[in-house]
């Protein structure tokens, strides 16, 4: 695998720090997010992890201009997301990858990745309904990009293909694609692995580092899947009930007795990792946490 | 209809990496333009050879053909459901009688109009019809699924009052004729001048034929390109997640404002040339039946393919005026005022059916079924490959027309 040549921006040099302060969000009575706060340093793999309806998914949806944040600032440079639309999000450079696959399945892989230029690029209706000349040299100097990009994560072959037709493990992987071909310099990535197989979850694990050395952005990553979190992120935030149990590396966490109480409901000396891969294996493919949010 | 564009587009967006995978082999990609060229003399050279009727029958479906493919636009590749396409085509009918219609006495009704040449009176229309599309599109933001579809009911019957009311501009109930198309003093009509090709005399049915053709040409290269391009491709994306689109840096409520504009000019056109075909409009042209009708087009043609809209389009405007004249022959529908059925019911019945099968056997509509005639390789999957991936089923902001999208979204 090549690193894609970095098209002008993306060097760790302007990838601003993430530092997110008292973020609470409530539906109605419940409170999903309480009073959370934690900073994800400039090209770092940041991960947020709990159990089931933690809030780990309600966050990512702040961060990404989905959900208002009811109080608490989410601040990415000079930027403010929990005051910015979606789409102006997108805009700045954070892109996410949805846990529950969001393409469209009669598109192709090409198709869909072009989507991700979309902030990057300019033809409307006019200039696309008539063709005019600038429209084309722009998709085709796009679709050059997205070409680097899908081989990148070995979607090369695959490119014309219907993305309904693909495999979960490679629609997963379409989706982590499309972010990155929005160039951003943050990258959201929610439940990555979830569903795939021990194979196809050492090959995107692989994908993610090598993301993150190629192109020096910061990840905030939310899995379940123990194993890949420890090995990957360099810190971790943990969750539960919507409010922040512990920070910390990931030897810090794992020491945690708040963290252990959190997923075994009792103080006994037991190591989360394993703890949490029983849990994550017991939860899939039916889990609802990113539905549910 | 012009498959070569499709292929031209998917070299510019899809790269170069490796056209022939997906494409059809060497031979088939020589074949589909001969056919379109051979398609396009045909269409060209009928005139000289076919009767009145079937000329007339083609400028209407023409005009279908252009008010399906907007529809289409919006609700097959965009997921709006929107009932409201008849009220779009009578605010360009309307506008177009009115701007380029004298003034002057019918009976008892006082008519107004501006008297100015039908190409402005054409483009007016267009235009006010897009005006009307994009006030109403701010509705799209709050309301979703069949709820928009419901609200945009409301427009057809505000509609159909209007016309009825405001008899000054409409010609109210009886309606009122619709000025003779001209171009630049080249007048659509019988005489001025007097026009012979090869010995045929050129009346107006052959000369709305190709005016007929050229719109509808003009309409389908707009709407193929605008979908294998950039806003195309965010227009389908909001259809399958309006979420994962705004995520993606897609203005969502942009987005649907512009597609409501666009899908009401070419309702606006449609309804000019409607105007044109029948040379006169009234208010019952302009009902709840004729939105549904559209729809019907749209669906047996297959959701969200252009070529789709217009092979349905061909169906349903063409059908029933092809059962009047050969009422005597066709077996059960009887001609005005004997025994069987009367030609637009049978016709009626026939759609009915046309869409049950076709909703049953081929959710790709008519598009589908050519494409497996063709036998163009390409396997899209058909609406059922989202249950595939297990989490997307769950998604509760995917618009109701478009949880099943028709095979190949944008062919």
């Amino acid at each position: 695998m090549t690193a894609p040549a970095d098209a002008g921006r993306g060097t760790s040099t302007d990838v601003p720090p993430v530092e997110v302060e008292n973020v609470t969000v409530r539906f109605g009575a419940i409170t999903a997010l309480s009073d959370v706060s934690f900073t994800v340093a400039p090209g770092a793999i940041h991960a947020v992890i709990g159990p089931n309806g933690a809030g780990k998914s309600t966050m990512f949806n702040v961060l990404s201009g989905v959900y208002q944040a009811d109080e608490g600032q989410v601040r990415f440079g000079e930027h403010r997301l929990d005051q910015m639309r979606p789409f102006r999000i997108a805009g700045i450079g954070v892109a996410r990858a949805f846990q529950n696959i969001a393409l469209s399945a009669t598109q192709s892989v090409a198709e869909n990745l072009m989507l991700g230029r979309h902030h990057l690029t300019k033809a409307g209706f006019i200039a696309a309904g008539l063709r005019l000349p600038r429209a084309t040299r722009e998709g085709r100097r796009h679709g050059e990009r997205v070409a680097e990009i899908a081989e990148f994560l070995e979607l090369g072959d695959k490119l014309h293909t219907p993305v309904g037709v693909l495999s979960y493990g490679d629609q997963k992987r379409v989706e982590v694609a499309r972010a990155l071909c929005t160039e951003p310099r943050l990258l959201l990535l929610d439940e990555p692995v979830a569903g795939m197989n021990a194979e196809e979850t050492g090959r995107m694990a692989e994908s993610i580092r090598e993301i993150r050395t190629a192109l020096g952005i910061s990840i905030i990553l939310v899995e379940h899947d123990m194993g890949m979190v420890m090995s990957l992120a360099d810190r971790i935030t943990v969750l539960d009930f919507g409010r922040r149990i512990a920070d910390g590396t990931p030897a810090e966490v794992q020491a945690d007795p708040e963290v252990i109480r959190a997923y075994l409901g009792s103080g006994d000396e037991i190591d989360p990792s394993d703890a949490a891969a029983a849990h994550g294996a017991s939860s899939h493919p039916s889990d609802t946490s990113g539905t549910r949010s | 209809m012009s498959e070569s564009t499709a292929t031209a587009a998917r070299g510019s967006t899809a790269s170069t990496a490796r056209p022939a995978a997906a494409g059809p082999s060497q031979g088939r990609r020589l074949l589909r333009p001969l056919l379109l060229v051979a398609l396009l003399v045909v269409l060209l050279l009928l005139p000289l050879y076919v009767e009145e009727f079937w000329l007339r029958t083609g400028f209407a479906a023409f005009g279908a053909i252009v008010g399906a493919i907007g529809l289409n636009l919006l609700v097959g590749n965009t997921g709006q459901l929107s009932l409201a396409h008849a009220f779009f085509l009578a605010v360009g009918a309307v506008s177009y009688v009115y701007v380029s219609g004298e003034p002057g006495g019918l009976g008892v009704a006082e008519l107004s109009g501006l008297g100015l040449p039908p190409v402005v009176g054409m483009i007016v229309g267009v235009l006010l019809a897009g005006l009307a599309g994009l006030v109403f599109s701010p509705l799209a933001a709050r309301l979703r699924g069949i709820y928009l579809g419901v609200a945009s009911l409301a427009l057809v019957f505000i509609g159909v009052h209007v016309l009825n009311a405001w008899t000054s501009v409409t010609g109210g109930f009886n309606g009122r004729a619709a000025p003779e198309f001209a171009l630049f003093g080249f007048t659509f009509a019988s005489r001025d001048p007097e026009l012979y090709v090869l010995g045929v005399p050129f009346r107006e049915s052959e000369r709305l034929w190709y005016l007929g053709l050229v719109l509808a040409i003009a309409a389908y290269l707009f709407a193929r390109n605008l979908l294998r391009s950039r806003p195309g491709r965010a227009l389908q994306t909001l259809r399958d997640s309006e979420v994962a689109a705004s995520v993606m840096g897609v203005n969502v409520q942009g987005y649907k404002a512009r597609i409501f504009l666009v899908s009401s000019m070419y309702a606006g056109l449609a309804g000019v040339m409607y105007a044109l075909s029948i040379g006169s409009i009234a208010p019952e042209s302009f009902g709840l039946e004729v939105s549904i009708l559209y729809l019907a087009m749209i669906v047996l043609g297959g959701l969200g393919s252009v070529n789709g809209a217009v092979l349905g389009a061909l169906f349903v405007s063409a059908l029933p005026l092809v059962f009047q004249r050969y009422a005597d022959v066709i077996p059960f529908v009887g001609g005005r005022g004997e025994g069987g059925l009367a030609a637009g019911e049978a016709a009626r019945f026939l759609f009915g059916t046309a869409i049950v099968l076709v909703i049953l056997f081929e959710p790709a509509g008519l598009a589908g079924i050519a494409r497996r005639v063709t036998g163009r390789g390409r396997r899209r999957p058909g609406g059922r490959v989202t249950e595939s991936a297990p989490d997307t089923s769950s998604r509760s902001t995917s618009p109701v027309p478009s949880e099943k999208p028709a095979q190949g979204s944008t062919t």
